[in-house]
């Protein structure tokens, strides 16, 4: 049991550490900063906690933040109304999510060397559309998406509540959800018992890249330009953060608490390292031991278990 | 005398594979290994070439005692094994294959290729073997598969070299030539221990057999004086305990029609029926079919002919959804790989097949497949502390009960059980039996394929027997064990 909570209790230790060791950490500045920063990552490990716990894997995440927030931004910066841009962004992310499912069911490719192939596609079609060169023209009011503030707190949050609300839902409540965790536990038997296992496959690879559109709009909403080079390296961050909430590269395992635990534990780590004044450098070396820490908690956890 | 295995006993997770296992063989012999499906053939075997290390008894090698730590003891002594399934790296050459763990070195430890390519090429035409040195080993047929694996035992100089069922993937042809070498062998001295559950096999290679039953070594002696119908009783056993007795009930309607089903290579010309109150047995050897017809009916593999019918309504049945969705239920053999997702709970287990009928719009009523779950739990007197433990956690028996219970969620018509009662206690197959009952009762038809003799003399109201693919022919229920086992394993030719 313990165990189970590990990431929990390392979440609140780390807080209340934080919040003894620098005056500055327990500041609504500070705070909102975390939230803000973490939000991006945080709803694209959504997506990819459904992807993991169906025994898949997006490495093309990040690309496909990239075409998304640059989509969505050329189609604002074409003077379409800024809602109409959002959406824009989310179907891109979905379309590019619908090809790595349809990809890996259909010719029945490994997950992991489609979305390394759909990386370099994505990423590639992100540049040649934008020449290399990033949106700039944005309307001033799309800042509210990433910068804004609703009932006093960052508006990305509300946005992040909603879509763990959402996948939890999903996952918990719904076929798609329970043949997600059959998918990943043994596919073999999910055939076996007649779940269409290639539709749900792609449903699941869909859903995360449309959450990984709305993160490329959040995304471009902060930096207020449409950047085809944002998103590089948040793929292995997403999978971090699910894997670090408890969540099976075996597929069959993850939950939505866990993912949110598991990316604001990395989120604290290299905040707090900022506020220490800990060289950045040590920072992505914390931050991978803490991984390794995580899954082999888990790892002895499950043995135990049998 | 080669090698001697005495009172050999072995378990695995408390069952008992061997109690006592013993063989003797001879230089120049040909030693026939029979027994059923589970008799605990492959598990002597096994000891002698090191892959198992015996929980007791004691093996003598060329009269002195030895124990085997590891395959390579085993091969160092000059014991080798053709396995059934070839135990080959795929993707290396013949001649790597034939030296795999033993190369011609040349200084420095490094491989001595050129060397080892001659060796294996002077190797295979001295056999006229239909091979090169330099093919790929994954490209070979199964005949050329355990060519290599012979080439290699004889490269090694082995003195005794076990073949495990070593046709029972062969075509006729390949076979012949399998035997050919087996002959080749016994003229220059080597002893021979072959594998067999196939009767006709018998005659044309070995001088002596050893049967085992349950584990037990229950006769040795020369082939010529072992006439086939000995050899069956001593495969089969006397003694027959009442397991279950079922009441027939009067047949119904037809509920499922197969006719001229045929799925390559495993599957060829399969034509039944099944009427409603029915449980016909399908018996046969392993790689009889039996297998590959439920996975054919079930639509895990594409037939290339046949026709199917389901309460008289011709159906075209291409995935196991649309099995699922034509009223057929299949509980495959391998619970662990293919009959449950082990890691997940027992309820979702439950539910996984139809799901349609615990949610609605697509979400679901986790209340009512509660109650849904531990209505079956009771039931069908699944032991587990909650619908929320994992499958895995439980016990065979409990473990078969949910694989079956995700069926009667949403009844079936027609029910495919392949291997109902594999690993699983004797208290527990007696439930399984009695589900089967209920069901077939209750109007549906069930199809039961069984490798245990006991059980499909005493369950099903007709019985199949499968051989090579082919449905071999019809018995009545109640059948003796003899009587099945001719047909499983003599050929035609042989039955006349």
């Amino acid at each position: 049991m313990i165990q189970r909570l590990l990431p929990f209790l390392t979440l609140a230790a780390l807080f209340i550490g934080l919040a003894l060791a620098s005056p500055h950490f327990l500041t609504s500045t500070n705070l909102s900063s975390v939230i803000r920063q973490t939000a991006v990552i945080n709803i694209m490990a959504l997506g990819m906690t459904m992807i993991i716990i169906c025994g898949g894997i997006d490495l093309s995440v990040g690309c496909i933040l990239a075409m998304g927030g640059l989509l969505g931004s050329m189609a604002m910066g074409a003077g379409l109304p800024i809602a109409v841009g959002v959406v824009a962004g989310i179907f891109t992310g979905l379309a590019c999510g619908f090809l790595n499912g349809l990809m890996t069911t259909a010719l029945r490719i490994n997950p992991f060397i489609v979305t390394l192939g759909t990386l370099g596609i994505y990423r590639g079609t992100a540049l040649m559309i934008s020449n290399g060169l990033p949106v700039h023209n944005l309307p001033p009011a799309f800042s509210f998406l990433g910068e804004g503030t609703l009932l006093g707190v960052p508006f990305v949050l509300w946005i992040l509540l909603v879509c763990a609300v959402l996948v939890h839902v999903l996952l918990e409540h719904t076929k798609l959800g329970r043949y997600a965790f059959a998918i990943g536990s043994n596919a073999e038997a999910a055939l076996y018992a007649g779940i269409p296992v290639a539709f749900f496959t792609t449903a699941v690879y869909t859903i995360g890249g449309a959450l990984t559109g709305l993160a490329g709009m959040i995304e471009a909403s902060r930096l207020m330009t449409g950047q085809p080079t944002a998103g590089q390296g948040y793929e292995l961050q997403a999978i971090a953060a699910v894997v670090i909430g408890g969540g099976s590269l075996r597929g069959g395992e993850g939950s939505v608490v866990g993912t949110l635990v598991g990316a604001f534990i990395m989120g604290l780590l290299s905040n707090g390292s900022d506020l220490l004044g800990i060289s950045p450098y040590l920072q992505q070396a914390i931050i991978g031991a803490v991984i390794i820490l995580a899954v082999a908690v888990d790892e002895l956890r499950k043995r135990k278990l049998g | 005398m080669l090698l001697e295995l005495k009172g050999i006993s072995k378990k695995f997770g408390g069952v008992a594979a061997l109690r006592a296992g013993n063989l003797t063989v001879q230089g120049g012999e040909v030693h026939l290994v029979m027994g059923e499906n589970g008799a605990g053939k492959s598990t002597l075997m096994k000891i002698a070439a090191g892959m198992y290390r015996p929980d007791g008894g004691e093996i003598l090698w060329r009269g002195e005692r030895i124990g085997f730590a590891r395959p390579a003891d085993a091969a160092a002594a000059g014991i080798a094994m053709v396995h059934q399934e070839s135990l080959l790296a795929p993707h290396l050459s013949v001649a790597e294959n034939i030296f795999l763990g033993a190369p011609p070195l040349r200084g420095g430890g490094l491989v001595d290729r050129q060397r080892m390519r001659e060796e294996a090429g002077r190797l295979i035409a001295s056999h006229n073997f239909p091979l090169q040195a330099d093919w790929r080993v994954d490209r070979l047929s199964p005949a050329g598969k355990q060519l290599v694996e012979i080439c290699r035992a004889i490269q090694r100089g082995s003195s005794l070299i076990i073949f495990d069922e070593p046709t029972s993937s062969l075509s006729e042809s390949e076979t012949r030539e399998v035997f050919g070498i087996v002959r080749k062998l016994r003229e220059r001295g080597t002893g021979v221990i072959y594998i067999t559950h196939r009767l006709a096999e018998l005659r044309e290679l070995g001088d002596r057999v050893t049967i085992l039953r349950d584990g037990e070594t229950v006769h040795t002696g020369l082939l010529a004086e072992t006439p086939a119908n000995r050899i069956i009783q001593y495969m089969v056993g006397r003694e027959v305990s009442a397991i279950y007795e079922r009441e027939p009930v009067e047949p119904g309607a037809e509920l499922l029609r197969v006719e001229g089903l045929s799925c390559s290579p495993g599957l060829k010309d399969a034509s039944f029926s099944i009427r409603a109150g029915e449980i016909v047995g399908i018996g046969g050897l392993m790689g009889a079919g039996r297998t590959e017809l439920c996975r054919a009916l079930f639509g895990l593999d594409a037939p290339e002919a046949g026709r199917v019918w389901l309460g008289g309504r011709e159906v075209k049945i291409r995935s196991p959804r649309e099995a699922v969705a034509a009223g057929l239920a299949l509980i495959p053999e391998d619970r662990q790989r293919t009959g449950l997702a082990t890691a997940l709970p027992v309820g979702h287990n439950i539910t996984m097949a139809h799901l349609g009928e615990v949610s609605r719009m697509g979400l679901l009523k986790l209340e009512q497949e509660r109650e849904i779950c531990e209505g079956f739990i009771a039931k069908l007197r699944i032991k587990c502390e909650s619908p929320k433990q994992r499958a895995g956690r439980l016990s065979g028996g409990n473990q078969q009960k949910v694989a079956l219970a995700k069926w009667l969620l949403k009844q079936a018509r027609v029910f495919l059980f392949d291997e109902p009662t594999r690993g699983i206690d004797v208290g527990a197959k007696v439930e399984v039996f009695e589900t089967m009952d209920a069901l077939a009762r209750a109007g549906a038809g069930v199809l039961m394929v069984s490798s245990e003799l006991p059980e499909l003399t005493q369950v099903p109201d007709r019985i199949l027997v499968m051989r090579q693919g082919r449905i071999a022919g019809e018995l009545p229920g109640r059948s003796s064990q003899e009587e099945i086992m001719k047909l499983a394993a003599l050929e035609r030719k042989a039955e006349a």
